[in-house]
């Protein structure tokens, strides 16, 4: 049987704004397991971002239960839950998010827990950037920016890679060559990804679909 | 990647903004430590001239209230009688007596110096008297005119180019006592034991004086200087303050600036620590290398000066005016101020919302 790396326990995300109570995630169950390749699609506002929000321990549910790799989160201290995200889960933005400040293998290994840099090497040849370790991320172009990003989010092995809308910025070429990275790192690194996308492009290279409306996963 | 270098490169990376804080400091650092390193200085030089003018102790009139001070005329004199004691003192030798009063001369106020040592004073010869040459130019008085002190008549031997407010009359202290009714406004002495003991033998066997050691008049230049030197560095520190209040500013403004990529940080797992310490670590930049440069220069203004004015400064060195202590406590106190001026934005940033940081565009 393979091992449970997510699980959400009917878990509820509510916001107040203004007046109205919004519940951006509403009685949520999701399992994922070690080594699945899982997207989640659906409109602006359904809740995806949240849902990926609160996996990734950014943010606490207002009820329910989340278990990463069969830990309860929500008892772990606010550094805890920052040691755990830097250990189990790589994030992957839309915009990349790459400090412009740092080089290509600087970014790589900013949350690095080894102060050796063999895995970062390793990576940038794995993303096909290694002539482009000493360049910033705003001489990269995108689909360069996005795959350092990755580069980033693997740096410390993690359990899971937590991707919000990977392609969202890149055009087709370059979300292919994006999408055709993550997949090989699933299938044949056995990494456990989750990502959100409005793109149907995106989402046709993962092993399974999700369709998220008003906060719940249809 | 270490937090040092990440805050050194967030440095780096707004190079005008950074160096336009550092300014701040450097501008502030800059008035103190020149400022008090004046202080220091006159203060050294002042102990250097005493300590080569007095001998091992000085001996005043006890109304006198202290030992005398550079240029101030006193008004309390030893006796005839009382100098003739301390001259007969065995402990004492190299015996000098100044007498210092002011006469009146055709009307007008003269400043009279009496001195046993004329090498000092650079005279051009024993006999006569030596004027200063604002008495020249107000009188008409050449070498070899006749001055008219009291009832008596002075050859004039020498002309001093000596810068001074007052006209001065400087002759041997043998013509100065008849004209000061034989009182003397005080006598230097080296001792042949230790001054401190053989300063008590004086005040006892000598009616009517007081006598101070060099250290005395240590203490006495001192506690001056340090008023003086406190209140100058009061002031020049105001704007050192003003200097690290605008790293608060400016942390605040990068902070707020940043906010997107703080959540980026704490997404990939920085602790609220670790964010907390890269922006106190930044402001202690700005304040160590800001306060490092502003010392820099100053010791270079500092040997402007000592060159430029080393005529009337004599020979004081830059150690004595910017002792070890004045550096390390600047740079020292201007590091540890910054760092207190980015508590406020170090902490706001630490306690940044992950997910409403990643929105912020």
């Amino acid at each position: 049987m393979n091992k449970t790396v997510l699980n959400f326990q009917n878990v509820w995300k509510t916001y107040r704004m203004g007046d109205e109570i919004v519940n951006a995630l509403a009685g949520v169950n999701l399992t994922l397991e070690k080594g699945s390749f899982t997207s989640m699609m659906g409109p602006s506002g359904s809740g995806k971002s949240t849902l990926l929000h609160v996996g990734g321990i950014l943010d606490m549910p207002t009820q329910g239960t989340l278990l990463m790799n069969g830990k309860d989160t929500s008892k772990l201290s606010r550094k805890k839950q920052a040691k755990f995200r830097r250990k189990e889960i790589g994030f992957v933005f839309q915009r990349f998010n790459l400090l412009n400040q740092l080089t290509v293998m600087e970014n790589i290994m900013l949350p690095s827990l080894d102060s050796e840099n063999n895995k970062a090497e390793e990576l940038l040849e794995r993303i096909r950037l290694e002539k482009k370790h000493d360049k910033k991320p705003n001489q990269l172009s995108g689909g360069e920016q996005q795959r350092v990003c990755i580069a980033r989010a693997l740096i410390n092995n993690p359990s899971l890679i937590l991707a919000d809308e990977p392609t969202g910025e890149l055009d087709t070429r370059n979300a292919e060559v994006i999408m055709n990275l993550l997949k090989d790192l699933n299938e044949n690194d056995g990494v456990t990804i989750l990502i959100a996308t409005h793109n149907q492009l995106a989402a046709d290279f993962t092993d399974k679909i999700l369709e998220m409306q008003d906060g719940k996963i249809q | 990647m270490d937090i040092f270098r990440l805050s050194f490169k967030n440095l780096k990376r707004r190079k005008i903004r950074t160096i336009l804080t550092m300014l701040g400091v450097i501008i502030g650092v800059i008035a103190l430590v020149v400022l008090v390193g004046i202080g220091t200085g006159m203060t050294s030089y002042m102990k250097q001239e005493t300590d080569s003018m007095m001998g091992d102790i000085i001996i005043v009139n006890s109304t006198e209230g202290g030992p005398p001070m550079a240029s101030t005329v006193s008004n309390a004199f030893l006796s005839q009688n009382a100098v003739s004691q301390i001259e007969n003192m065995s402990q004492l030798y190299n015996i000098s007596v100044e007498d210092d009063f002011i006469s009146q001369i055709n009307g007008t106020s003269m400043y009279i110096m009496g001195t046993t040592t004329w090498s000092q004073l650079e005279f051009n010869g024993t006999p006569g008297v030596v004027i200063t040459k604002n008495l020249v130019d107000q009188f008409g008085y050449k070498i070899g005119s006749n001055i008219t002190i009291g009832n008596e008549s002075m050859t004039i031997t020498g002309i001093s180019n000596t810068n001074s407010n007052m006209y001065l009359v400087m002759m041997d202290i043998s013509k100065a006592l008849p004209l000061n009714n034989y009182q003397a406004s005080y006598v230097t002495a080296d001792t042949r034991s230790n001054p401190e003991t053989v300063k008590d033998d004086v005040q006892n066997s000598v009616n009517g004086t007081s006598a101070y050691t060099q250290s005395d008049e240590a203490n006495q230049i001192n506690s001056v200087m340090n008023v003086i030197t406190l209140v100058v560095g009061a002031i020049a520190s105001i704007a050192l303050l003003v200097g690290v209040i605008s790293i608060v500013n400016i942390m605040l403004v990068n902070v707020t600036e940043r906010t997107r990529e703080i959540g980026v940080l704490k997404a990939i797992g920085f602790t609220d620590r670790e964010i907390l310490s890269s922006v106190l670590l930044e402001a202690g930049l700005v304040g160590f290398i800001g306060s490092t440069v502003g010392v820099v220069i100053a010791v270079i203004l500092l040997l402007i000066g000592l060159t430029v004015f080393s005529q009337q400064v004599g020979n004081i060195n830059l150690l004595s005016m910017v002792p070890f202590w004045l550096i390390a406590g600047v740079i020292g106190g201007s590091t540890i101020l910054s760092i207190l001026a980015g508590l406020y934005p170090a902490w706001h940033a630490s306690r940044l919302n992950v997910v409403e940081a990643l929105r912020n565009e």
